[in-house]
């Protein structure tokens, strides 16, 4: 795709760019399909359960049932909501976490957008999924969706920070924000990917990842026990589901994400094993993200929200400036190339 | 808040460890479930060894038994038959106490569970109703253990 | 200045963490609570009102649908203070039969609060483990009763059922799985650091507090007061048992945790005892007159159910039906401090602090 950037727009051009864009949005869906799934089977397992299995073979048609029950479902818009907001929360929520995907390189020809800024694009545009979240929250008119929207705010926004700060290590050794760049920089056997020299910025990378996605420990916003249902409370049918879709959408993200900038992209862990082809390492260590995110899911309990704030501004915080800290002497005494 | 984390990884051994454990969840549906012996389901009723002795629907908490005799066709036997015998299944509450009282077993327990119905008036069992539900009775009734046996208040 | 209000927010009769139709209104400052009101009732049935028209066999069956989860203990405390007025001997197998349905509910009780509670507190895994173990107690007395929550089993001066062909090994099984089983919940959820952090000195209150309000149970023994009714007050045959009675420290929720998981141990560890000492044969139902008619008078009696102390007080006029009938429900007294605990926690610690106190709704509603 990258070689059209620099033609003139034609109609053949915007087509092809069209139906690339339909192309990734199907391989999401399906994605989010059968990631809701997998979630529903593996926390099943974990719980002495067998998960989904009635719908279709093996339930395989589960999240398909599901989807289509939300579809037929009444669209309710509450009488004191504000509508106009009220109906482009999920718009606005949904739009953004399908940009990002543009950036995200599969393989080494096989991406959409090869921006220079990778990395701070993806944080800008996600950074306004939450004010969707705010959105829905306020405009439901609700309480317990505005407490939902309002601890929503505060914990994206705190955490952020460090989300950004800890893939500040990698963009000095890389010198680069490409996502591309930063996966070229990580050839080789598996001890140069980033995850080993950068393990600080690993660990506060995970943590800051699982709660920019509101999954557990840090689904907050949502937590079921105290909130009900936390900013999407008054929302159903369709536009429930947009926020359900725009979820799981950020956890392919972000799966992908940590898969590029720690795990090497497309690379192998061995030169010898450089005959599978990149798509395959990087959808195993993509799903390997992807079920750890799960396994959490089935295990831990949540944090309070002081508590939360006191994570990311204490101890995340500071591990990552330290982190940066560590990378720049490193960089400085034994120069870059992974140590 | 220090989190040292030892705790937690213990905690996702454990779940990783049942990941591939035996499950415990039973394909009910498909495989229907049998219930213990003594198990109380939907009563089964048999007038022919009923004696309109009335002890059921007094002991019953709920009044939800309400029955009437007539006098015996038989113009050589003494006594009642049974003529309407009317289960409000709507509030019983399958405390057994009917089954307990009874001093000829005419009304026993049955394992049959699966009592969901469309209607509530479905929930209204009638003698003829009661007398075909004759699958899985129970076989121990005990009976035995009844303070309140063939007494009057 | 920017105009602050404060939030008037109603949690529940619909709301996931009250265990059922509680309901609270809380004034919100911010996400901080300056002022609760619990209202109950919604599950008010009128239980004692209805005792009064009833004879006491048929008040058996109300009694297990006060406190659902633990509906044995509930049985026990209504036959317990019959026979105590009519002077009635119990045959021992029923009092073993008794003793070994009554501990064993009281694990399934504190398993039901052990999962229901990590489950409030956002972990999802708890909750199924608890109930799968859980269900394995609910066969034993269906297999025993012939209901798995509402069992109607015990009778005044004895039980309905003896135990059927190999049960009581079936129940030793049980015990030995489940003391591995312990551990096992143990490293799921005891140690978890997020947990430690969330109950940890969350709804402290001292003894002294306790003790004014009423409370007991798991929510007095917390404050380290050595107060439980089969050990003070031996019922049953309880005094021929050992055991002992874990008490905590700090009386915070997190002692209350430990409490009730280090009484899940107890517990059975008194019923391994008893089913090695379990009588071979004998009666399960004693001498009991035809019609039940307490002699004229009245009668306190409490026992230790897996909520706290549970008494219940018959006064008779010498009929079959009782003149006034009054269950003393530890839900019911628990939740009174509810409304002081709360003042100045955020809404998280709301669920926290309900939970730790271990409610049901059936009972406090009655």
């Amino acid at each position: 795709m990258q070689k059209f950037w620099n033609d003139p727009v034609t109609w053949g051009h915007a087509g092809l760019y069209l139906l690339g864009a339909i192309a990734v949005l199907a391989v999401v869906i399906v994605f989010v399909t059968y990631a809701i799934y997998f979630e529903r089977k593996v926390i099943g397992w974990m719980q002495y359960r067998r998960g989904p299995n009635r719908t279709g073979p093996l339930g395989l048609l589960q999240t398909v049932a599901d989807v289509a029950k939300l579809l037929m479902k009444e669209d309710t818009i509450p009488a004191k909501a504000d509508k106009a907001l009220f109906i482009l929360a999920p718009v606005l929520a949904f739009v953004p976490s399908f940009l990002v995907l543009a950036i995200i390189p599969y393989g080494l020809n096989l991406q959409f957008a090869d921006l220079n800024v990778g990395f701070l694009y993806y944080v800008a545009l996600s950074g306004i999924t939450t004010i969707a979240i705010v959105l829905g929250g306020w405009s439901s008119n609700n309480k317990y969706a505005l407490l939902g929207g309002m601890r929503s705010a505060a914990q994206m926004i705190s955490y952020e920070v460090p989300l950004v700060m800890s893939v500040v290590g990698i963009a000095m050794m890389t010198e680069s924000l490409n996502l591309r760049e930063i996966v070229i920089y990580q050839e080789g056997w598996f001890w140069h990917w980033n995850f080993l020299p950068q393990i600080v910025g690993f660990a506060v990378f995970v943590v800051a990842a699982i709660s920019e996605l509101n999954r557990t420990p840090f689904d907050l916003p949502e937590a079921e026990s105290e909130l009900v249902a936390g900013y999407h409370v008054e929302y159903s049918g369709f536009r429930f589901a947009f926020f359900m879709l725009t979820e799981y959408i950020y956890v392919y993200a972000i799966a992908c994400l940590a898969t590029i900038l720690f795990l090497g992209g497309w690379n192998a862990p061995a030169p010898q094993l450089d005959f599978i082809p990149g798509l395959v390492w990087f959808a195993l260590k993509f799903a390997c993200i992807v079920f750890f995110l799960f396994w959490i899911r089935a295990t831990l309990p949540r944090l309070r929200i002081d508590q939360l704030m006191g994570l990311a501004w204490k101890v995340l915080l500071p591990l990552a400036i330290l982190n940066i800290f560590l990378t720049a002497v490193g960089i400085e005494w034994w120069g870059k190339g992974g140590g | 808040m220090a989190i040292r984390g030892t705790g937690i990884v213990k905690g996702l051994k454990v779940t990783l460890r049942t990941l591939g454990a035996k499950k415990v969840t039973m394909k009910y549906p498909d495989v229907p479930i049998t219930m213990p012996d003594r198990f109380r389901g939907v009563q089964y009723f048999e007038p022919d060894k009923c004696i309109v002795c009335n002890q059921c629907a007094r002991i019953c908490p709920t009044d939800c038994i309400t029955l009437t005799g007539k006098p015996n066709p038989d113009p050589e036997k003494k006594g009642k038959v049974i003529d309407t015998f009317d289960l409000n299944f709507e509030i019983c509450i399958l405390c057994d106490l009917c089954t307990e009282v009874c001093p000829t077993e005419a009304i026993v327990m049955t394992n049959n569970f699966e009592l969901a119905a469309y209607s509530r008036d479905d929930l209204f069992k009638d003698r003829d109703w009661l007398y075909e539900n004759n699958r899985n009775i129970r076989e121990d009734n005990n009976n035995i253990g009844a303070p309140q046996r063939g007494g009057a208040k | 200045m920017i105009r602050t209000e404060e939030l008037l927010l109603n949690v529940g009769p619909q709301h996931p963490s009250t265990h059922g139709v509680f309901r609270i209104i809380v004034k919100l400052d911010g996400e901080i609570i300056t002022e609760a009101t619990p209202v109950m009732g919604y599950l008010h049935r009128g239980t004692e009102k209805l005792a009064e028209n009833l004879n006491f066999t048929q008040i058996i069956p109300y009694t297990d649908r006060m406190d659902y989860v633990s509906a044995m203990t509930n049985n026990y405390v209504l036959v317990h203070a019959v026979e105590k007025m009519m002077g009635l001997e119990v045959p021992e197998r029923a009092e073993f039969l008794r003793l070994i349905v009554m501990e064993l509910q009281r694990v399934a009780s504190h398993m039901v609060w052990w999962g229901t509670y990590l489950l409030d507190i956002g972990a999802l895994s708890p909750f199924l483990y608890a109930f799968s173990d859980r269900e394995r107690i609910l066969q034993l007395f269906n297999e025993l009763c012939g209901a798995r929550l509402t069992y109607n089993y015990m009778r005044v001066g004895g039980v309905k059922w003896d135990a059927p062909e190999g049960w009581i090994d079936r129940v030793k099984q049980f015990v030995r799985d489940m003391k591995t089983k312990l551990l096992e919940y143990d490293d799921l959820a005891s140690g978890n650091e997020i947990l430690l952090s969330r109950i940890k000195g969350v709804g402290t209150y001292d003894a002294q507090t306790a003790i004014d309000y009423g409370l007991s149970g798991a929510n007095l023994r917390s404050t380290g007061v050595k107060w439980d009714l089969r050990k003070n007050e031996p019922y049953s045959l309880y005094s021929r048992f050992e055991f002992d009675v874990p008490v905590g420290k700090n009386g915070d929720c997190y002692d209350r945790y430990l409490v009730r998981m280090e009484e899940m141990r107890q517990s059975l560890r008194i019923l391994e005892q008893a089913l090695e000492q379990f009588p071979e044969g004998g009666e399960t139902m004693g001498k009991v007159p035809r019609v039940i008619r307490p002699p004229v008078g009245e009668i306190y009696v409490r026992i230790e159910s897996p909520r706290g102390e549970i008494g219940c007080y018959i006064v008779s006029k010498g009929k079959a039906e009782p003149f006034r009938l009054k269950f003393r429900r530890p839900s019911f007294v628990n939740l009174q401090i509810l409304p002081k605990l709360l003042v100045g926690e955020s809404m998280t610690n709301l669920v926290t602090i309900l939970g730790g106190i271990d409610i049901v709704l059936g009972e406090v509603d009655c």
